[in-house]
C-alpha cells in the first residue's frame, strides 16, 4: 500500500522574480502607482470553489490534526502519508515543537516551515533525523542560529534551501552546510551577518542553480568563491549597496546565468563589461545602479538578453541612440529616467517589445510618434509623464495591448476614443483628475477590460451607465467623489468583480451595502468615508468570499465588523477600522 | 437487487461485503478494477478480494462510500472516524484512492 501522492516542491521557486504580484494586498486607500510594482498590477487569481465531498483521506487528515496529541510516531506510516499529515498541520498552524516528534524518522521530503511560529534550534534534531530523504528545507524567518544547521550535515541529498530573514545565522552557520554539495537552491535574503570570508563556504555547492543573497550588506569581494559554481543560473545580489564593479569580475565566468539581479548595487559600466561573456542572460536588473548609456556597448553583445530594467538609473538622452542595439528585447524599464522624446526615436527599432516602462519620464505626446512600429506591445507604462490627449492617437494602432497606465498623465476625455478600438484591452487605469464621465462613453466597446481604475477621476452617477456593458471586470476603483447610491446601481450587476474600491464617495450610504449584496465574487470592499453605518453590515453576510473590508470613517466599528465576521464571514482576514 | 448492480469486497479475513457496485465505484481503484475492459477478473465476477485490508476497515470504507453518495446528493453530514482506527483507514484509502 501507499500508492504515490503527487509531491510539490516547486513552492520555493516563486521566491525569485522581478514581476512578482502584490500578493496579499487586497486592498489599497490610496492610487495605485505607489503600491503596485513597475510592471504587473496585482491580480487577484483567486478562483471560486465549489463544495467537493472530501475524500476520505482527507476526513483521516483532519481527524489526526484534531486529535495531534495523541499520536506518538507516523513513522511506520508511508512517507506520502506522514508528509501529507506534516502539511496539514502547517497549514492549520497546530504544529508544535511536541507534535514535531512524531514525526522523528518519518523520511519526509520536504519541510516547508517558512514563516512557521516557534520554529528554532529544537526544532532541528527531528528536522535532521529525515536524513537522506530530505529535498527540500524551509526554515525562512525562523530563529534558528549558527549551531542548529551543523544538524543538516545529515540531510546529503537536500536540493532547496530557503534560510531567508533568519538573522541568527552567520558565517559560521554557512560552514555547515559547505558539504551539501547536492544543493540546488540557496536563499538567504536580508541577513547582515554574511561576510565574504563566510561565502568561501559555497564554494563546495557544486550543482547550485539558484542563489539569493538579497539585502545582504556585507558580501563584498565574496563573490570570488561562487566563481566555480558553473552551473549557476540564477543570482540575486539586489539592495546589496556594497556590490561594486570588482565583485562582477568572478561573474564573468558564469556562463550559464540566465537571470542577474544587481539593482541598487554600486555598479558602474565597466563593471557591466565583465558580463558580456554570459550568453545565456535573459534577465538582467540594473535598477538604481550607477551605469550610463555606455553600458549598452556591452549588453548590445548579450544575444539572449529579453528582459532589461534599467529604472531609476539617472540615464539621459546623452548616448540614448545605442538603446537601438538592443533589437531583442521583450521587456524594457527605463522608467524614473530623465530621458525625454528624443531618446524614444531610438526605440523604434525594438519591434519585439511586449513590455515598455517610461513612468515618470520626461516624455510628451510627440514621442509617441515612435511607438506606433511596436506592433507587440502588450504592457505601456506612462504613468507620471506628460503624455496628453494628443498623443493617445499613436496608440490607436496597437491592437495587442493589454494593459495602459495613463495615470497622472494630462489626458482628457477628448482623448479616449483612441483607445476605443484597442479591444485587447484588460487593464486600464485612468487615476487622472481630469476624466470625468464624458470620457468613460469611449470604453464602452472594451468590454474586455479586467481592470478599471477610475481612482482619482471625477465620475458621477451617470458615468457609471458607461460601465454596465464591462461585464468582465474584475477590479474597479471610483473614489473621485462624485458617486452616491444611484450610481452603484449599475456597479451592482458586474457579477465578475473581486475587487471594489469606492471609497471617497462620502455621499453612499447603507443602500450601496445592500445593491452590492449580489456581487458574491467580491474579495476586497472598500467604501471608506462614506455614510455607511453598522446598521448597513447585515447586505454584506452574502458576500461569502470577503476577505478584505475597508470601512474607515464611517459609522462603523471594529467590533461592529467582527461580529459579521463571526456572523458568516469567515474568510475575513483584513478588515478596518481594527 | 440485481446480481450485477452489487459487487463483493472480501476483507484479509475473507469477511464479504456485498455493496451497491454505485457505492464501490466512489473508490478510484475499485473502479478501474471493475471498469477496465477485458483485463481483471474481478470485472467479471464482481468481487475484490483486499488481502491487506481488515474487515473492520473494510466496514468503516464501504460506510464511507455510501455517506460519499449522500454527501454530493446535498446532504452534507459529519462522518465519524473512530482515532484507533485513523491510521490504518488512511492507508487504505490512499490506496483505494477514496
Amino acid at each position: 500500500m501507499g500508492a504515490a501522492c503527487s509531491r510539490k516542491r516547486d513552492q520555493l521557486d516563486n521566491v525569485d522574480g522581478f514581476d512578482r504580484g502584490v500578493s496579499g494586498r487586497y486592498c489599497k486607500s490610496g492610487s495605485s502607482k505607489w503600491l503596485a510594482t513597475t510592471f504587473s498590477r496585482p491580480v487577484l487569481e483567486i478562483q471560486r470553489e465549489k463544495k467537493k465531498c472530501p475524500s476520505l483521506l482527507e476526513l483521516c487528515t483532519h481527524k489526526i490534526r484534531e486529535d495531534i496529541d495523541n499520536y506518538v510516531s507516523f513513522s511506520t506510516l508511508p512517507r506520502d502519508l506522514s508528509q501529507q499529515i506534516f502539511n496539514e498541520l502547517v497549514k492549520s498552524q497546530r504544529l508544535t515543537d511536541v507534535s514535531l516528534e512524531a514525526f522523528r524518522d518519518c523520511a519526509l521530503q520536504d519541510l516547508y516551515l517558512g514563516d512557521y511560529p516557534g520554529v528554532n534550534e529544537n526544532w532541528m534534531d527531528v528536522i535532521s533525523s529525515q536524513g537522506s530523504s530530505l529535498l527540500s528545507l524551509d526554515l525562512s524567518g525562523s530563529d534558528v542560529s549558527d549551531p542548529g544547521l551543523i544538524y543538516l550535515k545529515d540531510c546529503v541529498n537536500l536540493q532547496d534551501l530557503n534560510l531567508n530573514y533568519c538573522d541568527q545565522i552567520s558565517d559560521r552557520g554557512l560552514k555547515h552546510i559547505s558539504g551539501l554539495s547536492n544543493l540546488r537552491s540557496l536563499t538567504f535574503r536580508r541577513n547582515s551577518a554574511i561576510t565574504a570570508q563566510g561565502m568561501a563556504a559555497l564554494s563546495g555547492l557544486v550543482n547550485l542553480m539558484k542563489l539569493d543573497l538579497e539585502k545582504c550588506p556585507g558580501i563584498h569581494g565574496g563573490l570570488i568563491h561562487i566563481k566555480g559554481l558553473t552551473k549557476l543560473e540564477s543570482l540575486s545580489i539586489k539592495w546589496c549597496n556594497c556590490i561594486t564593479d570588482a565583485d562582477m569580475k568572478p561573474l564573468s565566468g558564469l556562463t550559464n546565468l540566465k537571470s542577474l539581479q544587481i539593482s541598487c548595487s554600486k555598479v558602474t559600466d565597466f563593471g557591466i563589461t565583465y558580463l558580456k561573456g554570459l550568453q545565456n542572460l535573459s534577465v538582467l536588473n540594473l535598477e538604481g545602479c550607477p551605469v550610463t548609456a555606455s553600458c549598452f556597448d556591452t549588453l548590445s553583445v548579450l544575444v539572449s538578453l529579453l528582459y532589461l530594467n534599467l529604472s531609476r538609473c539617472n540615464l539621459s538622452d546623452d548616448g540614448c541612440e545605442k538603446l537601438s542595439k538592443l533589437g531583442n528585447l521583450k521587456v524594457l524599464n527605463l522608467g524614473f529616467n530623465d530621458i525625454s522624446d528624443a531618446c524614444l526615436i531610438h526605440l523604434k527599432g525594438l519591434t519585439n517589445l511586449e513590455s515598455l516602462n517610461l513612468d515618470s519620464c520626461r516624455i510628451g505626446d510627440n514621442g509617441l510618434i515612435h511607438l506606433t512600429g511596436l506592433q507587440n506591445l502588450k504592457c505601456l507604462e506612462l504613468s507620471d509623464t506628460e503624455v496628453g490627449s494628443n498623443g493617445l492617437r499613436y496608440l490607436s494602432g496597437l491592437c495587442k495591448l493589454e494593459s495602459i497606465n495613463l495615470s497622472f498623465t494630462v489626458v482628457s476625455d477628448g482623448g479616449l476614443r483612441e483607445l476605443s478600438g484597442l479591444t485587447s484591452l484588460k487593464s486600464l487605469n485612468l487615476d487622472v483628475r481630469q476624466i470625468t464621465d464624458a470620457g468613460l462613453a469611449a470604453l464602452t466597446s472594451l468590454t474586455g477590460l479586467t481592470h478599471l481604475d477610475l481612482f482619482g477621476a471625477r465620475i458621477t452617477d451617470s458615468g457609471t451607465s458607461h460601465l454596465r456593458n464591462l461585464k468582465n471586470l474584475r477590479s474597479l476603483e471610483i473614489c473621485g467623489g462624485g458617486l452616491t447610491d444611484a450610481g452603484v446601481k449599475n456597479i451592482k450587476d458586474l457579477s465578475s468583480l473581486l475587487l471594489l474600491n469606492l471609497s471617497q464617495n462620502c455621499n453612499l450610504t447603507d443602500k450601496t451595502l445592500e445593491m452590492i449584496s449580489g456581487l458574491t465574487g467580491l474579495i476586497s470592499l472598500n467604501v471608506s468615508n462614506s455614510r455607511v453605518t453598522s446598521a448597513g453590515l447585515r447586505h454584506l453576510k452574502p458576500l461569502k468570499n470577503l476577505r478584505s473590508l475597508t470601512l474607515e470613517a464611517c459609522k462603523v466599528t471594529a467590533n461592529d465588523i467582527r461580529r459579521l465576521q463571526s456572523a458568516g464571514l469567515p474568510n475575513l482576514v483584513n478588515f478596518r477600522p481594527e | 437487487m440485481k446480481k450485477e448492480d452489487t459487487v463483493k469486497l472480501i476483507s484479509a479475513e475473507g469477511m464479504e461485503f456485498v455493496i451497491d457496485k454505485e457505492a464501490a465505484m466512489v473508490s478510484q481503484t475499485i473502479r478501474n478494477m471493475l471498469t477496465s475492459p477485458g483485463g481483471f477478473a474481478e470485472a467479471e465476477h464482481g468481487e475484490v478480494t483486499f488481502p491487506e485490508i481488515s474487515a473492520v476497515i473494510l466496514e468503516k470504507i464501504c460506510q464511507y462510500f455510501y455517506w460519499s453518495l449522500q454527501y454530493s446528493r446535498g446532504k452534507e453530514t459529519e462522518f465519524h472516524i473512530e482515532p484507533e482506527l485513523t491510521l490504518e483507514l488512511m492507508m487504505a484509502a490512499n490506496y483505494l484512492h477514496t
